[in-house]
Formats: C-alpha cells, structure tokens, sequence
C-alpha cells in the first residue's frame, strides 16, 4: 500500500490517474488511497462505487482503522442489487451504474457541500461501469467529469482491474487519464 | 421597455444563482424579461423558481413568489431544505410569499370566470404591488391556473402583455410557471403563453432504458445567445444542479 501512495505523492496537483491493478492487490490500493495519500494531502474523498456496495467498502475501512470524516460514497450498485444493508450517512445512492449523469451530479454536490477542501474522486472501476453502459456513453462520461475535475483541481483516480481490461476500456484510459499507475511492477 | 445595458452593449443580466444554467444563458436572464418556466409534475419546475428568489434575496433584490395553487405554508414544508436559505429573508421582507386566492378576495374577484375588467385589475393588482415593494424577481406559480380562470385566449394575451410590459418597465425578471402534462405538444396549456414569454425554459422527464431522468432545455431566451442542448438535472440541498445530457449514441432519436 505504501507503493500506491508514494506513486500518487509523486504526482502533480488535479492529475487524472488510471490505476491499473489486479484483483488481489484491491484492498492495498484502497488502503494506500485513503490512508495514506488522501490523508496525508489533507483531501475530501468522493468514492463512486460500481463493483461492489459502499457498504462493504466501509466495512473494509472499519477493519482497517481507517478514519470515514472525510470520505463519502457515491453507490450505484447497492439499489440495483436490491441490497437490504442499511444506508451509511457517507453514502448517497445512485439508481443504476446506467444513471451516468446523476453519478455526475452526485458527484458535483459532494464537492459543493464539501468545496473548502481539495478533492480525490476514485471511480471504482471502469469495468464494472463498462458492464452496464456501452463505450461511447461511457467515453463521453469519462471526458466529461474528469475534465471538469481537473478544471476544479482535483485528483481523479480510475480503478481497473486488469483482469478485465478490454481494448475499448485501455483505450478509454490513455483518452482521459495523465498518467497509469500499474501496481505490483 | 427601459432595460439597462452593460457597458459592452449587452443587456444587463439577472443571474438567476444557478450557476448551470446562468452559463446556458452566457451570464443570466436579460433583466426584465418574462420566462416562461414550463414542464409536467415533478420535474423541477417550483424548486427551480424557489431558488431564484432566495439568491436573488441573498443578493439584496426583493423577491416575491405569487403562489396559485399551493397555499405558502403548505409549499414551504414541502419544498427542498436549501442549505443557503435564510429565514431572515422572509422576516426582513426580501422574500415574500403571497397567496394568489387571498388577492382575489381582496379585489371582489369571486366569479369562476375572469372578465376583461377583472383580468386587467389583477395584472394592474400584481405590478402595483411590484411597484411598491420594489420587486426586483416575480414568480407567478402558476400561471396555467391563472389562465383557466380567464380561459378566453385574446383576454390571456391581453393579460400577459400587460404583466409582462408592466413588470419589465420595473426592471421585474419574472418566471411563469406553465403546466402541462407529459404528452402535450408545445410548452403551455393555451398556446398564448409561450408566444408571449421571452424566453422558454422546460423541464421534463427523460426515459433512457428504463431510467428515468429529469431534463432542462432552454428553448428560447430573447436578448441573449444560449446553449439549447438538453441538460439533467438534480434538486438538492445545495440548489438545483445540471450536468449535460450524454448522448452517446445510445439515446433513440439524439434524447
């Protein structure tokens, strides 16, 4: 986890990184985000998830000891999934991983309510969002928020799991991202 | 109509405080104009008036909502908690609420049916309580119930014009908010209102595969360039936010 943060500290202010990692390495990359890198630049976290629900996550995190003041969630998978767990005050729900604009706006009122603060969105991951949305309104999406991100300042990190990387989804990523971070080389 | 100018030329803008959509309208609506705010239920159509009136408020321009349908404290428990709303507002009088059925009362009106006579009464009644309160944003919610009860369209026209010249002469942005149903074609119920208005906003319901999401299309606006892309939006607490409508390739007929 200290390689995902000392590769993100390396990095220049409101860069667009497209984390490339394998399915093992999920929960150092978490971890070295949230514990280490967000914490230690002092930034409010808007965590959009499409894997797995916020509810996990934050689960992950009590085990982990890691600290939920400043991290929210933007969950577009525990409503489609039917999911019975009970609604963190960190989480805002998203309808479907298909709602791309209200991911979108979601997003835009995180950062409003919380606009005092430098910001890291981390979208968890592109391959579960390319799951449920075709490539051009995805590519569009990507364009749109990670442009409007880096107008505000802020770190965009992309999550994808390598396993299931398309081309589609690896030429996504050199589109939008600065830099691609692979782990484990 | 005496609408100031900017030093550039331009009309001088009324920023309705919805950052969005005052980059749609390239810096506002030029101030003065008449808008006709127009959509089916639940799209958005109150929130969006609501929030034009306290920025405006917040901003030091006394504001007032002319409500026809909704009794005001019915209304105000079930609009959104805006985080920037400040009761102070309505205490000190920026921010007045008025219920249009008690005008009617004052003014004698008690028929179903506006005649000529009262209809220009009421218009007369609206401007003169923008005169007198200084009334720098109006919002007349609705103006569809407002038009059933004139339901002749020559004295809807008649009605209209004369607001509207009225409020404008005062330097009075106003939003008419215009009810129609899902399936209706055009952006009001009598056809006049949207002839009349200078500018058309319209808000709807968009369903993309199953989803359903709220839209905002600004369809025209006098005296100012503007985007008529159809944009999404979301009513929240932090005011009413817009993102654009993403295409990609997805939406049957361009969304």
């Amino acid at each position: 986890m200290s390689e995902v943060a000392d590769k993100l500290g390396a990095l220049p202010d409101s860069s667009a990184i497209a984390m490339r990692l394998k399915a093992d390495q999920y929960f150092d990359a978490i971890q070295g985000m949230l514990d280490r890198f967000a914490t230690k630049k002092d930034l409010e976290v808007v965590y959009v998830t499409s894997t797995i629900p916020s509810q996990s996550i934050i689960n992950a995190l009590e085990v982990l000891e890691i600290p939920m003041d400043h991290i929210w969630f933007v969950d577009c998978i525990s409503q489609i999934m039917m999911s019975q767990a009970k609604r963190h005050a960190h989480a805002i729900i998203v309808e479907s991983p298909t709602m791309l604009e209200n991911i979108m706006l979601k997003v835009e009122f995180l950062l409003r309510k919380h606009a005092d603060r430098n910001a890291l969105v981390v979208l968890d991951s592109i391959n579960s969002l390319a799951i449920h949305n075709n490539t051009k309104i995805l590519s569009e999406f990507l364009h749109i928020l990670v442009n409007n991100l880096r107008s505000r300042g802020a770190y965009t990190i992309i999550f994808s799991m390598q396993e299931y990387e398309t081309e589609d989804i690896r030429n996504m990523l050199v589109l939008v991202s600065d830099e691609s971070i692979e782990l484990g080389t | 109509m005496p609408t100031k100018e900017r030093s550039d030329g331009e009309r001088e803008r009324c920023l309705i405080g919805i950052d969005a959509i005052d980059h749609i309208l390239n810096g506002g609506i030029p101030r003065g104009n008449t808008v006709l705010i127009s959509g089916s239920v639940g799209t958005g159509k109150t929130s969006i008036c609501v929030e034009f009136l306290i920025r405006g408020a917040l901003n030091g321009e006394n504001s007032l909502y002319l409500s026809v349908t909704e009794p005001t404290d019915k209304l105000l428990k079930n609009v959104i908690p805006f985080d920037f709303f400040d009761e102070r507002l309505t205490k000190q009088g920026k921010l007045q609420f008025i219920d249009l059925p008690r005008m009617y009362e004052k003014l004698g009106i008690d028929t179903e049916e506006l005649d000529f006579d009262q209809t220009r009464l009421l218009a007369d009644t609206i401007a003169g309580v923008v005169e007198d309160q200084k009334v720098k944003r109006l919002v007349l919610d609705s103006v569809t119930s407002v038009c059933y009860r004139i339901k002749d369209q020559e004295r809807i026209r008649d009605f209209l014009l004369r607001l509207g010249t009225a409020l404008s002469s005062r330097g009075c942005t106003t939003l008419l908010v215009s009810e129609i149903m899902s399936s209706e074609e055009g952006y009001s119920r009598w056809g006049v209102e949207e002839a009349i208005a200078d500018g058309v906003i319209v808000t709807g319901n968009l369903e993309r595969r199953g989803d359903l999401l709220r839209t905002l299309q600004i369809v025209k606006m006098r005296g100012t360039t503007h985007s008529r892309a159809k944009y999404v939006l979301d009513l929240t607490t932090a005011g009413v936010l817009l993102v654009p409508l993403l295409k990609g390739g997805s939406v049957a007929g361009g969304g």
